[in-house]
């Protein structure tokens, strides 16, 4: 085994260890130590995404030598690499964009909180990539949760403690149902380790014995996530935990932590469950169908918001639409655009956070969309960030939206019975996407109503200007160099079967 | 049917604490009562994984009387998930409890819709 | 395929110029100076353009975006007489706005996107499949959208957000047409009647009939065809005159290039011929055809009154095609030219009389001829070509499709169509004429006295008696476009 194998398992414990060692910390030496362990993270998922697609297999890494059916397991494959790799660019940007705000909003005696809880969540999150084991997943997305749940609540205001709990309430409904359908499932097959546990699935569908527990297991674990992940209609926590945080947090929740749950779930679907016997079980219809209704509901909702941050949550809202919606199409075209998508609306959606702040900032830190009137002139460089974000949201071609668009348009035509509404669904949410974000563009370009003092024509920092480029330039990359991503997706899917 | 209900009566019992503690969690207004149902939700499971472990008539999985056959223990990995399910469990409902603190000190209050409306107030 | 670069030259010269432009808002640098730049970019852009029409048909790869869908670009018959039409008529603009617009401010901004907008237009001429095509349709959009709110105020703001958000409803309306069709091979290279794979769409009909109506509506928005035909009314007035003269007369027939690539390129008009996507078709074009008629005959704003006209105007194209016929063909293709000339002139007019006088209102304009002869007359002579009189250009294309429609066998309409034309014409006579005649006769009761001299400077006179001459000479002499429309027909029918 080459050395390069081991490091799924260190970047985890690298990540994990960074937030026990940042306790001790003062906050700028936490903040340096979780750059470098990004960093690092970073380096080492790259250096497996480039193994993988050399050796163009997957592996797998037993944890204490213990052999298959008992030990823990972690496995990697292009899509993990890829996945891990996409992530912490993203966690980057957005650490590095939002980071002045980190500690302007965080009380100064707790700002080496806001880093441990990242190294933490940047863990769990490699731990529910990587994972090969139930059980280690359902660990991990407790700690993910708990991680969470203090980013949101890290502002300590009433704001975000209302948010926390509320974001808590629907995670825990949502991990319980996760913790009885693997333990049902665990009782149908005796496994946890996701590869034998495939085989005994296949062999219990083969006999035809057990289907109502199989279905059960199915539809709790696709609720389970789904709730996590904040798809229609348990999206309720989504606007008020997204739209308070502090930027760099808000950035990192939308853009990561909901797409951990559905990297999971495509991932059990695949690996455990049998994706044909996913399809067959009919569940998957109901992923199409509150996808679908959560891409119109979540546009239509961001129409009816003023506030901008708002506005930019129920957008996410309809874009966990969009990707449950690939996942409900049933074929793996659908699939490698529901992945595709995760990219896309990561990459996006942090930039529109992290680049809105900028907009604020220089509006009275007033936030509704009539108030920004003229912000793009007074901060130009969050303006053009914002700009490009709303575009690529709206699906502008050469911008990463409008590739994930056309995958799922090509995927919805190769399931015949999906085709039609998955195409009116689409043109219809593009179109109200269309009327938010070029509202919200216009208005931040349209000449402001009054003059604004000199204190409220500061220029972005350094940081900012450079997280923003970095974010276009990903932006631009999905939307011009999509074919070898998108050549990975495939790969990584066909090696998860 | 009702046959097979009680001959499986550990997993029913567990499959209906699941459902009590899940609306609890879900409905209640109250925090603390949603924490109860929290922890009511979660032993459900532990109750059926300890069930679906436990087999009749055998010992506990510790070496004992230089038996190494392994057909005289119970299954051991359900114990092991049970235990670190409390763990997962603990640490959330502290985290849970000490929110609730944190809310009840500063709106007075345990129920959630109210604080949602005063939260509103606020904000205007 | 063989790669010819220099194709990409008129495309992305005019966006770097432009870009340069917009740089130099902030240079210390005289007013003359940047504007001999620009000059100088639009008449190397026509140069460069003119070289590669006359290269040939060849094509560049400029990109592969996914290993299905290339960005590339291919000169056939209809880039040709598309891309020549805008290069040209943009130089002579481009001239008539150097005088217009030292009345604005941030000139720069204006000229910076006028080249942008060049590049763009090239472009589209140019492209070789629908996704090319859609993406420089959107950069269309969005780069022509500055020139419309140029002088943001709060009407020209929303003049251009009414425009900007119908342009993208029809072009995403356009997009689900390309998303349905992509399955069916619709985003290969154009091809003269058709692309699509016929063992695949075989018992998708009603699902191809859909998509391609969906596209028509679509890309018919930017060509103003009624039910989306509402921007043009709003946006023409708020925007600088060069800038309405170039919306109305060159970016609208990007609309129509784009129904043309559409239809002919992509679907085919077999498939088309009687299904209720023609029949819905013709209806549209014909209501927008006599409703605006009817619109500018009512309309007392000189501007508005104009984009009412090219609303009508336009929909005489749309319909040519809409009667999947050679002969219409012929006509619609000769009728972009023509029309693109005739509304740009009468554009410019009604510019050069708000920078000389400030009047807007067709009323105000009793005895303007006596001030400003050689514009008046500019505007006569391309009044009575877009009336249809003969020998006039517009005379021929309206032949054209009047003798299509006879023939194309489309029932009722093949008559009906005519009748409306005929219609139309006289309406266009009643609202384009009056300006003439109470111009040169403003009656007896005028006041000679106060009558001063106000022609405008010759770079404003000369490009509009350029394009009159154009629009004149053509109609006596239409052989040259006649020979190329046909030859763009005989490979489509």
């Amino acid at each position: 085994m080459d050395f390069v194998c081991n490091f799924p398992f260190f970047s985890i414990i690298l990540a994990m260890f960074c937030g026990i060692l940042s306790s001790v910390l003062k906050g700028p030496w936490a903040k340096r130590l979780c750059l470098f362990m990004v960093t690092a993270v970073l380096v080492m998922s790259s250096a497996v995404l480039a193994y993988t697609m050399k050796t163009g297999t997957s592996y797998t890494y037993s944890m204490g030598h213990f052999p298959a059916p008992w030990g823990n397991e972690i496995r990697a494959g292009v899509l993990e690499a890829l996945t891990a790799t996409g992530f912490s660019v993203i966690m980057l940007l957005s650490l590095l964009g939002g980071m002045s705000h980190i500690f302007t909003d965080v009380e100064e005696t707790k700002t080496n909180l806001f880093f441990i809880l990242v190294d933490l969540l940047m863990s769990s999150l490699l731990a529910l990539i990587y994972t090969n084991d139930l059980f280690t997943a359902y660990v991990f997305v407790e700690i993910n949760t708990i991680a969470a749940c203090g980013l949101i609540m890290i502002k300590q205001d009433g704001h975000g403690i209302v948010a926390a709990i509320r974001y808590m309430v629907m995670s825990l409904l949502g991990s319980g149902m996760f913790l009885i359908s693997l333990s049902m499932l665990y009782d149908i097959t005796g496994h946890l380790l996701m590869e034998p546990a495939k085989e005994a699935v296949g062999a219990i569908v083969a006999s035809g014995s057990y289907e109502v527990p199989l279905l059960v297991v199915i539809a709790l674990m696709s609720v389970g996530l789904a709730i996590k992940s904040g798809l229609y209609p348990f999206h309720s926590w989504i606007p008020e935990t997204y739209g308070y945080a502090t930027p760099a947090a808000s950035a990192i929740l939308s853009s990561l932590v909901s797409k951990g749950y559905i990297f999971l779930l495509i991932k059990v679907f695949y690996r455990v469950l049998g994706y044909e016997n996913v399809v067959s079980s009919k569940v998957i219809n109901a992923l199409f169908v509150f996808g679908l209704v959560g891409m119109i509901v979540g546009s239509v909702k961001a129409i009816k918001q003023t506030d901008t941050r708002k506005m930019i949550a129920y957008s996410s809202v309809a874009q966990i639409g969009y990707i449950y919606m690939g996942i409900g199409l049933g074929t793996k075209a659908g699939m490698a655009a529901a992945v595709f998508h995760i990219f896309t609306h990561a990459a996006t959606k942090s930039l529109l956070f992290i680049s809105a702040v900028g907009l604020y900032e220089v509006s009275d830190g007033k936030a509704d969309y009539r108030s920004l009137r003229g912000s793009g002139y007074r901060n130009r460089a969050a303006g053009i960030a914002f700009a490009v974000g709303a575009l690529s949201m709206v699906g502008f071609p050469m911008l990463s939206g409008f590739i994930s668009k056309l995958m799922f348009a090509t995927a919805a035509v190769q399931s015949p019975h999906k085709m039609v509404a998955t195409i009116l669904g689409l043109a219809v949410s593009t179109i109200l996407n269309a009327i938010y974000f070029l509202r919200l563009v216009i208005s931040i370009y349209s000449p402001a109503e009054r003059e604004y003092g000199a204190d409220m024509s500061h220029q972005a920092s350094r940081k900012l200007k450079v997280a923003s480029l970095l974010f276009i330039i990903v932006n631009l990359v999905l939307g011009l160099f999509s074919q070898p991503i998108v050549n990975a997706i495939d790969a990584g899917l066909s090696m998860f079967v | 049917m009702l046959a097979h209900l009680a001959a499986n009566m550990e997993e029913t019992a567990s499959m209906i604490l699941f459902g009590i503690g899940f609306t609890t969690l879900l409905l209640h207004k109250n925090l603390i009562k949603k924490i109860i149902g929290l922890n009511i939700m979660d032993t459900a499971v532990y109750l059926f994984l300890a069930a679906k472990g436990y087999i009749y008539g055998r010992m506990v999985p510790i070496l004992t009387d230089g038996i190494t056959d392994p057909a005289a223990y119970t299954n051991p990995i359900p114990d092991g998930l049970v235990l670190t399910g409390i763990v997962v469990s603990v640490s959330v409902t502290a985290l849970m409890l000490s929110l609730t603190i944190r809310l009840y000190r500063r709106y007075g209050s345990l129920d959630l819709d109210e604080i949602v409306m005063q939260w509103r107030k606020e904000e205007r | 395929m063989e790669q010819d670069f220099l194709l990409l030259l008129p495309i992305f010269f005019p966006m770097a110029a432009g870009i340069l432009t917009l740089a130099l808002a902030k240079a210390k640098m005289g007013r003359k100076a940047k504007l001999t730049v620009v000059f100088g970019a639009l008449v190397l852009e026509l140069l460069f353009t003119i070289l590669c029409l006359m290269r040939g048909d060849v094509s560049v790869t400029l990109w592969q975006l996914t290993d299905t869908i290339r960005i590339s670009f291919h000169v056939d018959t209809i880039s040709r007489i598309f891309a020549g039409l805008s290069v040209s008529v943009w130089l002579l603009v481009g001239c008539f706005a150097f005088s217009y617009m030292s009345h604005e401010e941030h000139e720069e901004r204006f000229f910076g996107f006028y080249l942008i907008v060049e590049g763009a237009l090239t472009a589209l001429s140019f492209a070789d499949n629908m996704v090319g095509f859609y993406v420089f349709f959107e950069v269309m959009t969005f780069t022509s959208l500055p020139l419309v709110l140029h002088e943001m105020t709060k009407p020209a703001i929303m003049a251009g957000l009414k425009y900007l958000f119908y342009s993208v409803a029809g072009a995403f309306m356009a997009l689900f047409g390309i998303f349905f069709l992509a399955g069916y091979g619709a985003i290969g290279s154009f091809q003269a009647g058709g692309i699509l794979d016929a063992s695949a769409t075989a018992g998708h009909e009603g699902l191809l009939l859909a998509s391609a109506f969906m596209m028509i509506i679509g890309f018919g928005t930017k060509a103003g065809m009624f039910p989306m035909h509402g921007w043009l009314p709003t946006a023409h007035p708020e925007a600088p005159a060069p800038a309405s003269a170039v919306l109305s007369g060159v970016i609208t027939k990007m609309g129509v290039l784009a129904v043309i690539r559409v239809v002919y390129y992509v679907i085919g008009p077999d498939i088309l011929r009687r299904t209720w996507v023609q029949t819905v078709w013709m209806i549209l074009t014909l209501t927008t055809i006599f409703l605006g008629s009817m619109m500018a005959y009512k309309e007392k704003i000189m501007k508005k009154r104009l984009a009412y006209s090219t609303v009508s105007q336009v929909s005489y194209i749309l319909f040519g095609l809409s009667l999947l016929h050679p002969a219409a063909f012929i006509g619609a293709i000769a009728h972009v030219i023509f029309h693109s000339l005739v509304k740009n002139t009468l554009f410019l007019g009604a510019g050069a009389i708000i920078y000389k006088t400030g009047k807007t209102k067709v009323a105000e304009l009793r005895g303007i001829g006596k001030e400003m002869p050689v514009t008046i007359w500019c505007f006569t002579l391309v009044s009575i070509t877009l009336v249809g009189i003969p020998p006039t250009s517009g005379f021929v294309s309206k032949w054209y499709l009047a003798t299509g429609a006879l023939s194309s066998g489309t029932g009722v309409f093949s008559w009906l169509g005519p009748v409306i034309l005929l219609i139309s014409a006289l309406l266009t006579a009643g609202y384009l004429l009056p300006v003439t005649i109470h111009g040169f006769f403003p009656g007896a009761d005028y006041d000679y006295g106060s009558l001063e001299k106000r022609e405008p400077s010759a770079l404003m006179t000369v490009p509009m008696i350029l394009m009159t001459m154009g629009a004149v000479a053509l109609g006596m002499f239409p052989g040259v476009i006649l020979n190329a429309a046909s030859a763009a027909a005989e490979l489509l029918f």
